[in-house]
């Protein structure tokens, strides 16, 4: 469903991401990891086509994303990490907006459009203008967005940041329910607990670079420790480690 | 805690921070420019330092060739009265730019929590944002005076003129922006902040448009165009008497640099010291006042009225045009929601309006005369059309050049939909073109009918105007999307000034070839013999092609422009 073949992204000197090699497959909740700065928003914008690679190749449900822009995007979801909506408009007409411009047929969309404000609970408030919205009510407004089209593939970046436990819950349930359907989410987080339970493969990114791709067990046998939590594995795996901060917080003491 | 800190160390903290920020903004500054690594920024820093050199250099001429005049001619000029009134005037300027800031430093800018959670006083933050504030208005009219100053200086061989020129500088802006600050953070507790803004736009047009009509109204030079011309009144510029009153800052200011400039060193430093006695007393207070304020709190802390769409509303707009794909008719739908739903938007639509009614509805009884008198003809019917030309210049600038940008962050919706950026352009066309033409279509008909220049003429005209502005407003929308920012979510800074000179220069240069080509045509009707409707159609012609070509070759250029973007 989504693969990536040796795919780069330079800025001038910089290596944001480095031949970087995926296989995500149908019906995957593929999680993707890594600390700030490590390649994950450029990999996400690479794979939706909002940035260009400066090698290598992805495709999204069978097409090259460079070759066929446009048929790629028609098949995928995107939620940026801080989605920037239209502030004057309100929920339903960003979401009418939205269906147009990914070709959804006029009665098929606001029929979509009722039933995903219902479910995320946002009907009462269709009419009110994005402006007045939270943080975590803009995050459903584009997690909707994101779906009105019916995309066979979903990226994520950061979905759960600004979202109430409820909130959050309700989306992990959505993401699973959505790759039940035989559609893959792939999504980028910093809360490692999410992860964990969620997604059936991980792969860690540091420096641009993949360090690691499997699912939790493989990711376990990999760090040589069984049992071991995600973010045991994750802080192994960066080399953030424990005593290093311990040793700074006592240097600041002095 | 910080209400208790003693008045003159929340003063002096408030000194430490505005020297804090300014540094912090110069650094940005330099970051940005010089040391920005970009060759691009590099150039345009050494052109503008290049531009401000010439202008400085100008200045510095006309400054000499004004000093040495007044040498040889003997003028009776009340110089305390004089500086006077140029303070006052500046203090007008000084009003309006406060507001703004003081509603963007101390309520809006997100770095305000950052520097509350510092360990300093409120009151001294405040007052940090003030002196920032003071600096920037020292630093710009040094920036515009600075020469001229320089030269007074040497001319007189008193450098004491430049010094105590700069004190005035420093000094005069403290009280308007200290009662300023206190004014806004007061009126927010009643006006949402950013709300205000928009206030602040509307409040800008309507002082615009007051000044014009009392401009009309008491000018001397207008008022034999118009319809107020009193028999008998005096023929000088309106005058405050007030300005060089000695219980006034601006009589102090003014009579400062009235005595430095002749020479009168005490009573320029006891004019200067009163304001600055006056200035540190204000600066004091209106720190304690904005700490007490603020610690208030404003009706942003309460939950804003919830803004929603009527039912009514909700039904009458479902984003359909007829004629137009569904996503040509969502983007300019969208469009109009966003203009018109943004008072600051909806400002851009509305002022050229006004500022046409101003310009020529104030006037018209006797330029409708002027120009019946001339009779029937092609001439007469283009003639009908400047108002509708000055409207679409208006428009065609401020809704076609900020089409692109007026997406800001919220890009990445499109950018991340199945369309190309073709598509984005031609809807953006059509949301930028179409309240474009149909408003100059209007003011045209309008104009075409009370004039009446013929029908044929008239219907020719008015086609020739829908027709230029659909294309003069796309090729805007072009210009815009090569100089398209989309980081910039401020409606006021859409424009790229490099941008808006292209476009003008641009505009010009069609209205001169048309107008060019219109009269070549009668002429070459004169002298052939052939049928004037017959040139007239063909210069028309060719001034729309020449023009739809300029304008494909901005599309072009701006959707290469698009392509090649990047979304990082």
């Amino acid at each position: 469903m989504l693969s990536t073949r040796l795919l780069t992204k330079r800025y001038g000197s910089l290596t944001a991401v480095e031949e970087l090699d995926l296989e995500v497959s149908a019906g995957e909740l593929f999680g993707f990891l890594g600390p700030n700065g490590a390649g994950k928003t450029t990999t996400i914008k690479m794979l939706v086509g909002l940035l260009r690679p400066t090698s290598g190749s992805a495709s999204v449900a069978g097409i090259d994303i460079q070759a066929e822009p446009e048929k790629a995007k028609a098949r995928i979801g995107y939620v940026p990490d801080s989605a920037t909506l239209y502030d004057k408009l309100s929920a339903r007409e960003f979401l009418e907006f939205s269906g147009d411009l990914y070709h959804v047929e006029r009665r098929l969309r606001d029929r979509r459009i009722d039933a995903l404000l219902k479910l995320f609970d946002l009907h009462e408030r269709a009419n009110d203008f994005l402006a007045g919205y939270s943080r975590g009510m803009r995050q459903k407004v584009s997690l909707a967005a994101a779906l009105l089209h019916d995309p066979q593939v979903l990226f994520l970046d950061e979905p759960t940041v600004g979202l109430d436990p409820q909130s959050a819950r309700q989306m992990k349930d959505i993401l699973v329910d959505f790759c039940k359907e035989g559609k893959t989410v792939f999504f980028s987080t910093h809360i490692l607990e999410i992860a964990e339970r969620m997604c059936t493969r991980l792969a860690i990114i540091n420096h641009g670079r993949l360090i690691a791709i499997g699912s939790l067990q493989e990711l376990r046998h990999m760090v040589g420790q069984d049992g071991q939590s995600l973010e045991q594995i994750f802080l192994e795996l960066t080399g953030s480690r424990e005593e290093d901060v311990s040793a700074v917080l006592r240097g600041l003491e002095s | 805690m910080a209400s208790r800190a003693n008045p003159i160390a929340r003063v002096a903290g408030g000194l430490e921070v505005g020297w804090l920020l300014w540094r912090a903004q110069l650094q940005m500054f330099m970051n940005q420019t010089i040391r920005s690594r970009q060759a691009g920024r590099i150039v345009a820093t050494i052109i503008g330092a290049a531009v401000i050199l010439l202008a400085w250099s100008w200045e510095a001429i006309i400054t000499w060739i004004g000093v040495q005049a007044a040498h040889r001619v003997t003028a009776r000029i009340d110089a305390v009265h004089l500086l006077s009134l140029a303070f006052l005037g500046y203090t007008a300027v000084l009003v309006f730019s406060s507001l703004v800031f003081s509603l963007n430093a101390l309520l809006l800018n997100p770095d305000l929590d950052l520097l509350l959670a510092a360990p300093q006083p409120v009151e001294s933050v405040l007052a940090g944002r003030m002196v920032v504030q003071v600096l920037r208005l020292l630093l710009l009219s040094l920036l515009f005076t600075g020469p001229a100053l320089l030269v007074l200086a040497i001319a007189n061989h008193d450098p004491l003129i430049l010094v105590i020129l700069a004190a005035l500088y420093l000094l005069y802006p403290v009280f308007v922006v200290v009662i300023i600050s206190v004014l806004s953070l007061l009126l927010v507790r009643f006006i949402p902040a950013g709300r205000g803004r928009e206030i602040l736009t509307v409040f800008g047009v309507a002082l615009a448009l007051g000044v014009n009509l009392l401009n009309f109204l008491l000018n001397p030079a207008l008022r034999d165009s118009g319809f107020s011309r009193r028999p008998g009144a005096p023929l000088s510029l309106p005058d405050v008497p007030a300005a060089s009153s000695p219980w006034l800052p601006s009589g102090w200011a003014g009579r400062s640099a009235a005595a430095i400039l002749h020479g009168d060193l005490p009573a320029a430093v006891g004019w200067a010291s009163l304001l600055l006695g006056v200035s540190a007393v204000i600066f004091a207070v209106g720190t304690r006042l904005s700490g007490r304020l603020y610690l208030a709190g404003w009706i942003q802390a309460v939950p804003p009225r919830r803004r929603h769409l009527t039912p009514a509303r909700t039904r009458r707009l479902k984003g359909a045009v007829p004629l137009l794909s569904p996503v040509l008719a969502s983007i300019l739908v969208k469009d109009w929601r966003m203009r018109t739903r943004d008072l600051a938007q909806l400002v851009r639509f509305v002022m050229p309006v006004v500022f046409l009614f101003v310009i020529f509805g104030l006037r018209f009884p006797r330029l409708l005369d002027s120009v019946r008198s001339l009779g029937e003809g092609p001439a007469e019917a283009m003639l009908a059309l400047i108002p509708a030309w000055v409207l679409l210049f208006s428009l065609s600038i401020s809704l076609g050049l900020t089409a692109v940008s007026l997406e800001g962050k919220s890009i990445w919706v499109y950018a991340a939909s199945p369309n190309t950026t073709w598509r984005f352009l031609q809807g953006k066309c059509w949301s930028a073109a179409v309240p474009t033409a149909a408003l100059v279509a209007l003011v045209a008909l309008i104009a075409e009918i009370l004039i009446r220049p013929g029908w044929l003429w008239a219907a020719t005209a008015v086609l020739l105007a829908v027709s230029l502005a659909a294309i003069v407003t796309t090729l805007m929308v072009g210009i815009g999307a090569v100089f398209a920012r989309f980081d910039w979510t401020d409606a006021r800074r859409m424009m790229n000034p490099l941008g808006v000179f292209i476009g003008m220069a641009l505009f010009a240069m069609i209205t001169g070839i048309s107008a060019l080509l219109l009269g070549i045509s009668l002429a070459l009707a004169g002298a052939t013999g052939f049928p004037v409707f017959t040139t007239w159609l063909a210069a028309m012609t060719i001034s729309v092609g020449g023009a739809l070509a300029l304008a494909a070759l901005g599309l072009l250029i701006g959707n290469q422009r698009l392509r090649g973007l990047e979304l990082g």
